[in-house]
């Protein structure tokens, strides 16, 4: 996509703007495409160095765009970030020493085997010789490459691609470590062994800033997060401290597709209850206490005389916390325009 | 310095690992150089007073030379390099983004070298004889392969423009009429008035006399200044605009 409009850089962050403890910050970040397109509108955000920072949302939310204005492959239209302490647009060179990038298509040459696809980029990074032999062949080892480090890449899965993907973003150990959407396409097998990488990396003191379309990632993998929606952050914090704000349980109620709305009705006098989601098959009822409402709503439905399905008590997940940000559920569980909310 | 010599590298192992490239690009030259020989060689037998006693071969054969080394190969490595990602892995390695360019015209003088040898070895197997000797014959295989050189800038700028592989595959068919529009099969004083304007205007053409006055009359330095000024020029306006391009990259 082609982008438009001048860098106003109207927002400048100073040292004494954030701590300096701070691996990424960016402060009214825009970037508005050709056409008028705001892909991501006036974001703030503070990544921690040390921690894995993740960066939920749908596709087409702005994820991959904050990235790439993070990476400094592409200029903010207004704002501006730090990152490694060094300003994106005034530093881009020294940025670019300081972080690792692996980037949502994989980007590697087909042509080239992972063992000189490893050598050239350590050579990109000033790590040539002797260095550059011994270096790609510890990132071989770390990511289990070493049978196929001789191969051309393109006869390789697309887990092993990933995989030589990420070590290539590693050749220089870079301070912060940049993955967009490391995981997506991948068997979940393959998943996990990135996801195991990724703790490795954080765990030799790297900062991570991960993009993820997957809760269970964001959740598992992540220190703490925002989500994303429509180019705007629209929550953030440790996925504990989401979940815990929504204070509330999640009951689903399964009935007949016919009697959706009847249940619906039935159940508006129930005690605690915050919000109704209207689901093809049921309803997800968010009360203050989920097992002490189910007898509640076993009576209540008898009353109308309504056939009850399974019924189950959740706590709140990050979906719920997706849910409530954005108004609709991120991975499909329920599609735009399927989920209606009733009351508030 | 380095970044070119490590991208160089990578690009040259490109066009051996990746033939298929390379072969369709020598096909058409040897093909032209056969065919118009078969099809005009009585025309103009040896005697004929611009041949200074040779075959058609000698005449054709430059007009072969640069068909075999003006390609949009570069350009196609380059689009397609961008359509996979990879691209984006170099521009966010700490590296000038001139090297990325530098680098794709060092498999090309490198393959430009090649091409034009072959291409020149089978000229003298169809019976054409260097005037200048083995000297001459490194003179016109430089003077071919830095013409690949600076036309495969065209190729990098139109990948880089536009980002579409047709669009960058299409750009090859620029060079027919800059070939075309030259002395290709005739000197300059025997074609027809007004295709010897656009000849004389055409500075391809210059590159076309300064290898053909190699093959056919001698050390002629002249005319080889001349030759070597339009490859510099032409590679000076045409990898000063891909350089250009490739800084505002996404800017």
């Amino acid at each position: 996509m082609l982008e438009t409009g001048e860098h106003t850089h109207e927002t400048h962050i100073t040292t004494t703007d954030h701590n300096s403890d701070a691996a990424i910050a960016a402060r009214s970040l825009r970037r508005t495409f050709k056409g008028g397109i705001e892909a991501v509108r006036d974001i703030d955000l503070t990544v921690w160095s040390g921690e894995v920072f993740g960066f939920l949302g749908p596709n087409g939310a702005g994820k991959t765009t904050t990235v790439r204005m993070l990476c400094t492959l592409l200029p903010p239209t207004a704002g501006s970030a730090m990152v490694a302490g060094l300003d994106v647009v005034a530093d881009a060179a020294e940025v670019r020493r300081r972080i690792g990038v692996a980037l949502q298509e994989i980007g590697l040459d087909p042509v080239q085997t992972g063992r000189e696809l490893l050598e050239l980029q350590c050579g990109l990074y000033g790590v040539t010789g002797e260095r550059a032999r011994t270096r790609t062949q510890e990132l071989l080892e770390l990511v289990g490459l070493t049978e196929a480090a001789d191969r051309r890449t393109k006869t390789y899965s697309g887990g092993m691609k990933r995989r030589l993907d990420l070590a290539s973003a590693l050749v220089h150990a870079p301070e912060v470590l940049f993955l967009d959407e490391p995981t997506t396409g991948l068997d979940p097998a393959s998943r996990l062994t990135i996801w195991d990488e990724v703790r490795r990396i954080n765990a030799g003191g790297a900062t991570v800033f991960l993009t993820t379309q997957y809760l269970e990632e964001a959740d598992k993998l992540c220190d703490r997060l925002a989500i994303i929606d429509d180019g705007q952050i629209v929550a953030e914090g440790t996925p504990e401290q989401l979940k815990a704000e929504m204070g509330h349980d999640v009951v689903s109620v399964s009935v007949q597709a016919g009697d959706v709305a009847a249940t619906e009705a039935a159940l508006t006098g129930l005690t605690g209850l915050e919000r109704v989601v209207v689901e093809p098959d049921g309803l997800a009822l968010y009360v203050a206490d989920g097992p002490g409402s189910i007898a509640e709503i076993v009576r209540l439905l008898e009353r109308e005389q309504i056939g009850l399905g399974p019924i189950s008590v959740s706590r709140p997940s990050l979906d719920d916390v997706f849910l409530k940000a954005t108004g609709r559920r991120l991975e499909g569980q329920e599609q735009p325009g399927q989920a209606t909310e009733v009351s508030q | 310095m380095t970044e070119v010599l490590l991208l160089g590298r990578r690009a040259t192992r490109e066009i051996v690992r990746y033939p298929e490239a390379t072969i369709p690009t020598l096909f058409i030259p040897l093909f032209f150089l056969i065919v118009n020989i078969g099809q005009v060689s009585k025309t103009f037998p040896s005697t004929t007073p611009f041949l200074n006693g040779q075959g058609y071969v000698a005449f054709q054969l430059p007009v072969s030379l640069m068909f075999a080394v003006a390609t949009a190969t570069s350009g196609l490595a380059l689009v397609t390099e961008i359509d996979l990602g990879y691209f984006d892995k170099l521009l966010v390695a700490p590296i000038h983004r001139s090297s990325i360019i530098f680098g794709r015209l060092t498999a090309d003088l490198v393959r430009g070298i090649a091409s034009s040898t072959l291409v020149l070895l089978v000229g003298i197997a169809l019976g054409a004889r260097i005037e200048t000797g083995v000297a001459g014959a490194i003179v016109i295989v430089m003077l071919a392969a830095g013409f690949g050189v600076a036309y495969a800038g065209f190729g990098l700028l139109v990948a880089l423009k536009t980002r579409n592989v047709q669009a960058t595959q299409s750009s090859f068919l620029l060079f027919f009429p800059l070939l075309f529009l030259t002395p290709n099969f005739v000197p300059f004083d025997r074609l027809s008035p007004l295709m010897e304007t656009l000849a004389r205007i055409n500075p391809v053409s210059y590159v076309i006399v300064g290898m053909r006055g190699l093959i056919i009359d001698g050390w002629n330095f002249g005319q080889i200044a001349v030759a070597v000024l339009v490859i510099v020029g032409l590679g000076a306006i045409l990898t000063g605009l891909s350089l250009r391009v490739i800084a505002t990259y996404d800017r």
